[in-house]
């Protein structure tokens, strides 16, 4: 999960290969989307949600994705943020991991962030969150290994 | 990695001496840590009150307690304390794990940027994205060209003469025959009206929408729509459903939940059913007045101004709740033709899919009509009307092909055009009354859903009257004026 625009959609695909629909748009995803991914060996569920900037719910979008977050018991949260964007997103990440979720925070969009002059260093990112940190290129598919990697070994084991 | 939540954000003193007795009291489990779900309390998060106080009985009016203390004893909102504590945390982890260097080459896209979103350079370039885009390419080589291959060099030549041949010859029933071939036949009026008209001017549509899209000129396209859309009582923000609804109207109706107020939702999906012409629908319109400029002005201004009219009545009629705006606006991007292709691909497929059984449908239906003389009364029935508005018997059809897909009734008059059925005049007044033209079935069932089943209803009735209204006063004002389009 993550802020509208982030590329959920876009990574989602990368992980399932179950398309659905990808755009350069706020707020496409409006449903949840839910597809399979063989991660290190083990099937795992992939969720795809509307975009959500807060645990804190405004719209009816928010509001869906929050639901599934109480009601489903997901073992992992991969959230995605604009690396662009990072100081806003981070705001999401603070609340999910203070919730007691256990996060992967994935920085996309980072050829983007780049070509603005960011540099993120993930490893000390990383070690100011507690959390693992993944930078990303979804549409290329850059880090999209490491991501994979690093989801099978935080998935937590079933039961 | 429970252990770590408590030191994530410190909160000013007031709000953790809540946190740690609201956490205490809580014995509910809720899928949340507790120090998020005494937060979220302090904050007025009604869902979670209506669940803390359905799990925690009596225990709730202590926690209610707890926090209207607090809120008296704080000096700021609590939900202005929060985000301001969170933030100076965040910043202090931004500071060092990021470095921001000056930017390289970024300022043309920045440069275009505002060109896009200021009124004065922003809505030329809007004219130009719809002439080139949806005029010229659509309408143009999709209508033009693609259309006009497929229809009659493909069908009317080749596929309808040698089905109803190899029907006539091999059919012995009268009945199976007007069935499958003929006037209304499956293939050659369903499956025409499918593969022949629709799918290639959708496709086209879906093509141009994709590279829109994909480039990040919606979003500015909405910045620059703000300031008309608040007069009509929306936000920017309904700008999203509304360029969808160019796509499919029903998609957009779900989509317009993302508006924060009823209200907005509610004009929304009027100002969908009514003034938004769905892709299928703009394809075969364009089509229709392809080489007719003043006929598209006309149209185009029609369309416009039953939108800013009826989203203004609206907003009178509906109480007041001023909505807010707020979108973040994606960078511009050189458009991937990979995902360009698969998205029109996709699209065309899940398109395709889904009309060519309701075509075939609806085929049967007409033909079971024909058959039991229920179409004829029918036809018969709205016959007046289309009169009414000046048009001949025969829009009659296409009319009744429009309650069931609207862009099924756009590919009937699509057909009467080509037969030299209409002159200009009569070609915009059926081209408006169509796009104004009640809801598909799927939109509608849709907006039931989202927006219940009396508001829907009364906007289905409203439409269908001020549709047919709109056409006969049109009709009206063009014969006064004596134009000839």
């Amino acid at each position: 999960m993550g802020s509208p625009n982030a590329g959920k959609s876009a990574l989602f695909h990368r992980l399932t290969g179950t398309y659905v629909t990808v755009s350069n748009y706020p707020g496409t995803t409006v449903e949840v989307s839910r597809g399979r991914a063989v991660i290190g060996g083990r099937e795992v569920e992939v969720i795809d949600t509307p975009g959500l900037y807060s645990l804190l719910a405004i719209t009816e979008e928010e509001k869906v994705t929050r639901r599934l977050l109480l009601e489903e018991g997901v073992d992992l949260i991969v959230h995605v943020v604009d690396a662009k964007n990072l100081e806003r997103s981070l705001h999401l990440t603070l609340q999910l991991i203070e919730a007691g979720m256990r996060v992967v925070l994935v920085l996309n969009m980072l050829d983007e962030a780049a070509r603005l002059g960011l540099t993120i260093d993930t490893a000390r990112l990383a070690r100011e969150l507690n959390i693992p940190v993944v930078g990303t290129v979804a549409t290329t598919g850059e880090g999209l290994d490491l991501l994979r990697q690093v989801i099978a070994e935080n998935v937590r084991v079933a039961g | 990695m429970s252990a770590s939540q408590a030191e994530v954000v410190t909160y000013p003193e007031p709000i953790e001496k809540a946190l740690a007795q609201i956490t205490t009291l809580l014995k509910g489990s809720y899928g949340l840590s507790p120090r998020t779900v005494a937060l979220l309390l302090l904050q007025d998060d009604p869902e979670m009150h209506d669940l803390v106080k359905e799990r925690e009985g009596s225990t709730y009016q202590t926690i209610a307690a707890i926090i209207d203390r607090t809120r008296e004893t704080l000096r700021e909102p609590v939900d202005e304390a929060v985000p301001v504590a969170r933030q100076q945390k965040i910043a202090a982890i931004a500071a060092a794990a990021v470095t921001e260097t000056a930017p390289a080459g970024a300022a043309l896209a920045d440069r275009i940027s505002r060109l896009m979103m200021n009124p004065w350079t922003g809505t030329p370039l809007l004219l130009l994205v719809l002439y080139f885009g949806l005029y010229k390419f659509v309408g143009g080589f999709g209508a033009g060209t693609v259309v006009d291959f497929l229809e009659s060099t493909v069908f009317d030549a080749h596929v309808n003469p040698w089905v109803n041949r190899l029907v006539d010859t091999y059919v012995p029933w009268a009945a199976i025959r007007e069935l499958l071939a003929h006037d209304y036949g499956i293939i050659t009026l369903g499956l025409r009206y499918a593969v022949a008209i629709v799918l290639p001017l959708v496709g086209a549509f879906f093509f141009v929408f994709a590279i829109i899209e994909d480039s990040g000129y919606l979003p500015r396209l909405a910045m620059l729509i703000d300031r008309v859309f608040k007069m009509i009582g929306l936000s920017g923000r309904a700008v999203i459903p509304m360029t969808l609804g160019f796509g499919c109207d029903t998609m957009a109706t779900l989509v317009s939940r993302i508006l924060e107020t009823r209200r907005e939702r509610i004009i929304a999906t009027l100002l969908l059913a009514l003034a938004i012409p769905c892709s299928a629908q703009l394809g075969v319109i364009l089509a229709l007045l392809a080489g007719r400029p003043a006929a598209v002005l006309v149209w185009a201004g029609v369309i416009a101004l039953v939108f800013l009219f009826v989203g203004w009545l609206a907003a009178q009629i509906l109480p007041d709740e001023r909505p807010t705006f707020y979108m973040e606006v994606p960078p511009l991007r050189l458009p991937r033709l990979t995902n360009v292709l698969i998205k029109t691909y996709t699209r065309m497929r899940m398109y395709f899919l889904e009309i060519l059984p309701l075509f075939v449908l609806a085929s049967v239906l007409i033909w079971l009509g024909e058959m039991t003389g229920l179409f004829a009364a029918l036809v018969q029935a709205v016959a007046p009307v289309v009169r009414a508005i000046g048009l001949p018997d025969q829009a009659a059809v296409a009319f009744l092909f429009g309650f069931f897909r609207r862009d099924y009734g756009a590919a009937g008059l699509y057909d009467l055009y080509t037969a030299g059925q209409f002159d200009g005049v009569q070609l915009v007044v059926a081209t408006v009354t169509l796009t104004l033209f009640v809801p598909c079935i799927a939109q509608f069932i849709v907006a039931i859903k989202e927006r219940g089943a009396r508001v829907a209803f009364g906007m289905f009735l409203f439409v269908l009257v001020f549709a047919f209204g709109t056409g006969y006063i049109l009709n009206a004002v063009l014969r006064l004026l004596g134009v000839s389009l």
